[in-house]
């Protein structure tokens, strides 16, 4: 940690300067959630004065038909179930199958290990758009257009898990697997007991990064899931959206309530977000 | 500290650490699931857009091959052309949003106090969904009772159609980009940050060094392996962008549209919408050329300015 | 515990992955479940009560109705017959539907017509002539619509404005909608958008313009009369009464006239369940029949019930298809208000469900109604509108070159056919 250092010494030249930082990073704070708090004062207002020149502030009186007029028409809380049925199998999914991979690659040696990393890389360059056909065509193959597995299935495989776990797995000192070698363990004894456990940041890491990911999705699901069942929150908003247009409070009522699980989750657990994301750029 | 994009050199030491024993089935059974997956969800798909870029692939019906046909046209197709410089536009704007990133994760790294706070406050947007920020945004930058505008009027600034006129529309999803990735880069940043050993600050302070003075001796270099894998990571976003203007622009009908459209919004309505998968994909091929490029010339620059410790 | 926990998880894995693999058994014969796509929340409740009319009299038969988004409507749809797995019936525009008829993805009705004793007459021509491709009938008509000005009394009053009534010609919608403007109240007589379905398309032919030649491989967008159809346009622009392009693309011409921000707004009968039921505009809103050009026109055309040529159930698709181009179907959809039924003698009901609007007028247009232009990939070059048109609204470039550009970008996606 190099900064507490750095105040000590300037803490011994100026008591107080750290006040300019707060100023400037005060500022910047406000920039960022000015768009949120003109969106909670938007929801209360009603249609006819959000299109009002020149805006109103604070609502002239506050009504709750933006959030009456939400959930008479999107069912919350079956997408909702939805959004979080198909993180909760992405998430799990993804870690087990790249933990899995991402050690191999790490930690093993195969004929064809250096090719085949090298096809997981370059898949990771690709566009995700550029998938949507055949993972459409794959899907429906197997008869699972619809189903909640459908929208988590292509992310289970995602290069970019392997990617990480494999980061993770190849900074580790070797000394651990060799005694366990030599106790008899197997490779997966080896992997289960000793290294998993020693990637705990980078599993962190993962499942926070899988589960925006998943949290977010909006191309996939409206094109896995036809009939409509099985529709995530985001499906459901951009529904709002084609059918509300210019319903201001309702859109941004919609927008409120959808996004707010996860920002409750992500406030509970802030340190292992930035954790997670910080692993993501740095090895585990 | 060690980044990602350190990789190369430490491969050799990573390889040496566990691979050096045979380990046959075992590695089969490891790699199976992730390899079979990516064969099916990935590669496949990947080769069948490959093919259908030679092709012509009607709505319905079967594909004729058309060679290089589709590359061909796309050459001399204005529309392609002005979404590739769009796209471009949007990611040069984008990546200004990284020097901020940078001064911004270095002030709150001295914040002391209330550092946590800021970081959950610039976080918001990063766990808030991208439809319901391109939603809010749209409604900001409405030109006749956008808060923007009005903002701007208080200081006697011409409000414009922001999401409404081609002129703007690129530069209000450069914001909205910058706005909704600054979370991210501050985290990884930070981390970098927290990695520099503390006595270099000691001694460039016992030097007499200002903070100022530090930050660009001390603190860009020892930090540029984390903006090197910033900025890799937001060229690659910047160039699929796609969501912003599919919720800002193509709910409503928008005449704004016919010159915003990003390379990926170009993909996605010539392949779904306009029923023309082959030239779809072939556009999609060559954008993945384009990211490809880009990866590989960042890497080549990288070792001009990019300080591994 | 956090052992459990992964092993949990790998075998959920585990589990998903063999339910894929197991999943795609089909149903048994007897129940049979058909799906029924559409893009409209307002329309849905009536639908689903035809559903269940259509399950009361076939017990074997459920149906389910999806709404998607209006936005993802026409994108999933292509995924879904590309792919073998599109809803069994759906809604079908003219725009789109010679796409689906020449690739096949339809199921063809003129049997089923032909058998269950189906009479064509039922229907205003315009709407079942676009759906029938190659002298095959591929859908039949829900509903249909056409033109009218929905104008807003209370604007009208307040600028002392009489309203619109049969007499009016261009001259009078021009002259009204440049006293009904007042730039500080920030209220605009007309809204006038790019909008093929609801404008220019009526003027041209109002103008005496064909849009298309007779056998659809030309467009004629840049001759006299429909450069004076799209000029009815261009001028109201050019005498700032209607709010920009711009504006319109920040909000929607109807929301700008649900927001009472414009005066008139010229488009079909569907919006009357929503102007209806908006509680602003209880009082103020009617409707008059289009102004007059050379000759009284608009365009008409309806949304159609089309069934898809891979569904597993055809025999069920359609005797469903039929019941849902029957009478029973359209006086469901008038009843509740829903839409004006494309099927004769059924819209009494829908006129007297909203009795504030003088809905006969939508009626009476039916008489001098000209079926939407279609020919060749309709949606592709009527997308490219927008595009070509936009410089001649906002007045950068003359409306004879701006739309002798949009024609030739017309003739050449014809020319693809």
């Amino acid at each position: 940690m190099a900064e507490p250092a750095v105040r000590r010494a300037q803490r011994r030249r100026t008591p107080t300067s750290t006040w300019p930082i707060h100023l400037v990073l005060g500022v910047a704070a406000v920039v960022m959630v000015v768009p949120f708090v003109w969106q909670l004062l938007t929801v209360f207002k009603t249609t006819s004065e959000v299109s009002r020149v020149p805006p109103t502030i604070w609502p002239n009186e506050f009504s709750a038909h933006a959030f009456e007029t939400f959930f008479s028409t999107v069912p919350f809380w079956s997408m909702f179930a939805v959004s979080v049925g198909a993180l909760v199998l992405r998430v799990a999914g993804q870690v087990a199958v790249a933990a899995l991979a991402g050690y191999a690659f790490a930690r093993m040696s195969f004929p064809g290990r250096d090719a085949l990393f090298g096809l997981f890389i370059a898949m990771l360059m690709v566009p995700s758009q550029l998938f949507l056909i055949g993972q459409y065509q794959l899907i429906r193959d197997l008869g699972m257009l619809d189903t909640l597995p459908a929208l988590a299935i292509p992310g289970l495989f995602s290069a970019f898990g392997t990617f990480l776990m494999r980061q993770a797995f190849l900074n580790l000192p070797k000394d651990f697997e060799e005694a366990a070698r030599l106790d008899g363990a197997n490779p997966f004894q080896i992997f289960w007991y000793v290294m998993l456990p020693m990637v705990k940041p980078m599993l962190a890491a993962l499942t926070v990064l899988t589960g925006l990911y998943s949290w977010n999705d909006l191309l996939w699901p409206l094109i896995v899931s036809p009939s409509g069942e099985n529709r995530p929150l985001p499906v459901g908003l951009a529904g709002l959206q084609g059918q509300f247009g210019t319903d201001y409070p309702t859109l941004m009522a919609g927008a409120l309530v959808c996004s707010i699980p996860l920002v409750i989750v992500f406030l509970v657990l802030q340190r292992q977000f930035f954790r997670g994301i910080a692993n993501s750029g740095l090895k585990g | 500290m060690t980044n990602v994009t350190a990789k190369p050199a430490r491969r050799p030491a990573g390889r040496r650490a566990g691979g050096t024993q045979p380990s046959g089935w075992w590695a089969v059974a490891f790699v199976a699931p992730a390899t079979a997956g990516l064969i099916a969800l990935y590669v496949w798909p990947f080769l069948s857009t490959l093919v259908k870029s030679f092709q012509d692939v009607p709505a319905f019906g079967p594909a004729t091959f058309v060679g290089a046909g589709n590359y061909a046209n796309l050459l001399g197709d204005a529309e392609v052309w002005k979404a590739f410089g769009n796209s471009a536009l949007y990611t040069v704007i984008v990546l200004l949003g990284i020097p901020l990133a940078v001064a911004l994760a270095a002030l709150i790294e001295q914040a002391g106090r209330g550092r946590t706070i800021y970081r959950v406050l610039f976080f918001l947007p990063v766990v808030t969904l991208p439809v319901a920020i391109g939603m809010v945004w749209r409604f900001i930058y409405n030109g006749d009772f956008g808060l923007l505008n009005y903002v701007l009027s208080w200081f006697g600034v011409d409000g414009q159609y922001w999401v409404a006129d081609p002129r703007f529309t690129i530069y209000a999803f450069g914001v909205v980009g910058i706005w909704m990735g600054l979370g991210i880069n501050l985290i990884i940043l930070g981390a970098g940050l927290q990695a520099i050993p503390k006595a270099v600050y000691e001694a460039s302070a016992l030097d007499g060094a200002g903070r100022i003075r530090q930050f660009f001796r001390i603190t860009v270099p020892l930090l540029s392996p984390s903006i090197f894998f910033v900025t890799i990571l937001t060229v690659i976003a910047a160039l699929q962008m796609f969501d912003l203007i599919f919720i800002m622009l193509r709910s409503v009908n928008n005449t704004a549209l016919a010159d915003s459209k990003t390379i990926v919004y170009l993909f996605y309505e010539k392949a779904f919408v306009q029923f023309e998968q082959g030239y779809g994909a072939a556009i999609a091929i060559v954008l993945l050329i384009v990211i490809m490029i880009a990866t590989a010339l960042q890497f080549r620059l990288q070792k001009s300015w990019v300080f591994y410790g | 515990m956090k052992h459990t926990w992964t092993a949990a998880l790998a075998l959920t894995v585990a589990a998903t992955l063999l339910t894929a693999c197991g999943g795609t058994g089909g149903g048994s014969n007897e129940k049979v479940t058909l799906t029924y796509a559409n893009w409209s929340e307002d329309q849905t409740p009536a639908m689903e009560q035809i559903a269940a009319e259509f399950e009361k009299q076939n017990p074997n038969v459920t149906v389910r109705i999806q709404t998607l988004p209006w936005t993802e409507y026409w994108s999933t749809l292509q995924v879904g017959v590309a792919g073998g797995t599109a809803p069994d019936a759906f809604w079908m525009l003219a725009d789109h539907f010679r796409e689906y008829a020449k690739g096949g993805a339809l199921v063809d009705l003129s049997d089923t017509v032909k058998s269950a004793g189906i009479d064509m007459s039922v229907y205003p021509k315009a709407v079942s002539d676009s759906y029938t491709y190659e002298g095959k009938i591929f859908a039949l008509p829900k509903d249909f619509d056409t033109n009218g000005i929905w104008y807003n009394k209370a604007l009208f009053d307040a600028a002392g404005v009489p309203y619109p009534d049969d007499t009016w010609g261009w001259k009078d919608a021009q002259e009204a909608a440049k006293k009904l403007t007042d730039p500080d109240k920030g209220v605009w007589g007309i809204a006038a958008p790019i909008d093929p379905q609801g404008g220019y398309y009526n003027t041209i032919l109002q103008a005496g313009g064909t849009i298309l030649n007779a056998d659809g491989t030309a467009a004629d967008f840049a001759g006299p009369q429909a450069v004076a159809g799209l000029k009815f346009w261009t001028d109201l622009q050019a005498a700032g009464s209607s709010p920009t392009l711009k504006q319109l693309s920040d909000t929607e011409a109807v929301a700008m006239f649900e927001s009472q921000k414009v005066a008139m707004y010229f488009s079909g009968a569907y919006w009357a369940l929503r102007f209806s039921k908006n509680p602003d505009l209880k009082g103020k809103v009617d409707v008059a029949p289009l102004p007059q050009g050379v000759k009284r026109a608009t365009v008409t055309s309806g949304i159609g019930n089309a069934g898809y040529a891979g569904s597993e159930h055809p025999e069920e698709l359609k005797k469903f298809l039929a019941f849902l181009g029957g009478a029973e179907a359209a006086e469901i959809q008038a009843a509740t208000g829903t839409v004006l039924p494309a099927y004769k003698g059924t819209q009494e009901p829908w006129l007297k469900s909203m009795p504030e609007f003088d809905l006969q007028v939508f009626i009476d247009a039916i008489d001098y109604s000209v079926p939407l232009p279609v020919a060749g990939d309709t949606a592709e070059w009527q997308g490219l509108a927008a595009q070509y048109l936009a410089p001649a609204w906002e007045g950068a470039k003359p409306v004879e070159t701006a739309a002798k550009e949009y024609q030739d970008a017309v003739n050449q996606v014809l020319a693809k056919q």
